[in-house]
């Protein structure tokens, strides 16, 4: 069974299917048009190959063949710097980290990551198209509210566990303890330093006295 | 004109005897006339056209289009690439290859039946693919290219179906550029017997049945089946592609073996 060819297939067809719900991706998509970029991703058994036209299409390197044309752009990169791609003021900055390797025209890799960051998809327009105006705006504002809720509640929640750790139980290290010790340790580091200096003086001392 | 109703005394499985009857070939399991085997199979294909792509997807269960996509992973296209999509029928590759080429390259769709072109033009159309193909009629044993005319050539399920198919790899050749690529993808010989005969239950007793249910034609399902037990196995073929000239020729087995493709460059 053709793994690699089932997984590109479906990034391809995702990939698609969001851009379609966007509008003005297409103006951004022809930033790239008759353009390749491969991305090899540390994890991953082969890397992907994007080429775009009015369209993206991702297929599978299959093996590195020495009689084929070189992409546009290569990028190489692990799991955990591919979220960072969507902000392409970034890239410079990862190269330089040695996170991100490529080779060939960086404005690509920078277009490519602005597609995926513009994205702006309507996702109440696109509910309302099977459920009606009505249900979809309600559906979305009591989801937005939900979300809002919940994410005091965590808020608050934390700020609590915290202040309980801090005072009530005093589980956890106050912030300026943290720093009155680490003020000791660095006074005790630079005496033993002092100590070890002399002690290195008196033992040269003792050897020109017996020399 | 239909292919004739199979013998129903002999076992469907079995491939023949080959007998080297003067100037004739094989269709399917049957001996025709060498020059009347073009025109049985564009009856074929004229019979099938209408239904090719929904028949692909029901006999694969949707496989086909994994093959059909590592063919593209394998060919290297890129965009101003020049390609031939030989015996294209419906165009499911040219329409990834229009895409990746762009307005620099071209896709050439040819086939030798009109009718699978027309279904070809019209589905690409649909789809927003117009520009940069261009459709011939034409006979991969007889290719009216000049030399050296393609980056890539790829022939999909229709190798099987050539009468001369030396003739038809030498004619590929000729209009390959220098450092171009051929890519063939057809049905083969599977590797293991368990599969083997598994895919012979499948493609005699299965297939005619659901050709006759789909398409209404059993019986150029049965000649499908036969045909592909007449094709030559992997290393037959890619031994015949080194003869014409192509060079690094190599093969990948897809699905056991169902399947392969072979890739040989011309230098």
């Amino acid at each position: 069974m053709p793994i690699a060819q089932i997984l590109t297939s479906g990034v391809e067809l995702g990939f698609n299917q969001l851009l379609k719900l966007d509008p003005d991706s297409q103006a951004r998509l022809a930033k790239l048009s008759g353009k390749s970029l491969q991305v090899s991703v540390k994890e991953l058994p082969f890397p992907l190959l994007f080429n775009f036209s009015e369209q993206v299409e991702v297929g599978a390197v299959i093996e590195s063949n020495e009689h084929n044309q070189a992409p546009d752009c290569l990028i190489e990169l692990d799991l955990n710097t591919l979220p960072k791609l969507q902000d392409s003021s970034q890239l410079t900055q990862l190269i330089q980290q040695k996170k991100l390797s490529l080779i060939g025209d960086i404005y690509i890799a920078q277009t490519f990551g602005d597609l995926i960051k513009e994205l702006d998809i309507d996702w109440e327009e696109q509910l309302s198209k099977y459920t009606g105006d009505v249900v979809a705006h309600q559906t979305f504002s009591s989801a937005k509210s939900l979300f809002a809720q919940a994410k005091q509640e965590l808020e608050k929640a934390a700020t609590n566990i915290g202040t309980r750790m801090t005072q009530a139980d005093a589980v956890a290290v106050k912030p300026i303890e943290m720093a009155l010790f680490s003020e000791q340790v660095s006074d005790l580091r630079s005496d033993a330093e002092r100590l070890s200096a002399r002690v290195q003086r008196l033992e040269q001392t003792l050897k020109d006295l017996k020399g | 004109m239909s292919p004739q109703s199979h013998n129903a005394e002999q076992n469907n499985n079995e491939k023949p005897p080959v007998e080297a009857l003067p100037d004739t070939t094989h269709f399917g399991f049957k001996q025709v006339e060498t020059d009347q085997k073009v025109n049985m199979v564009k009856d074929v294909f004229q019979s099938v056209a209408a239904k090719y792509d929904i028949m692909n997807d029901v006999m694969s269960l949707g496989i086909h289009r994994l093959w059909k996509r590592y063919t593209i992973d394998c060919s290297g296209v890129r965009a101003g690439h020049k390609v031939l999509d030989l015996a294209g029928g419906t165009g499911d590759l040219t329409a990834k290859f229009s895409r990746i080429v762009g307005e620099s390259g071209q896709v050439v769709l040819a086939d030798i039946n009109d009718a699978m072109l027309k279904v070809g033009r019209e589905k690409l159309r649909d789809k927003g693919i117009v520009g940069n193909v261009e459709y011939v009629q034409a006979n991969a044993e007889e290719l009216p290219f000049p030399d050296n005319s393609f980056d890539i050539i790829t022939i999909a399920f229709g190798l099987r179906n050539v009468t001369d198919k030396d003739k038809a790899l030498a004619s590929m050749y000729r209009v390959l550029k220098p450092g171009g690529r051929l890519l063939v993808l057809e049905f083969s010989k599977p590797t293991h017997d368990m599969l083997n005969k598994a895919y012979d239950m499948y493609s005699f007793h299965v297939l005619p049945k659901i050709g006759q249910l789909v398409a209404n034609d059993a019986d150029s399902y049965q000649y499908l089946a036969e045909s592909i037990r007449m094709h030559p196995e992997q290393e037959v073929l890619k031994e015949m592609m080194e003869n014409v000239g192509f060079e690094q020729t190599t093969y990948t087995n897809l699905t056991g073996g169902i399947v392969a493709l072979h890739r040989g460059f011309k230098f």
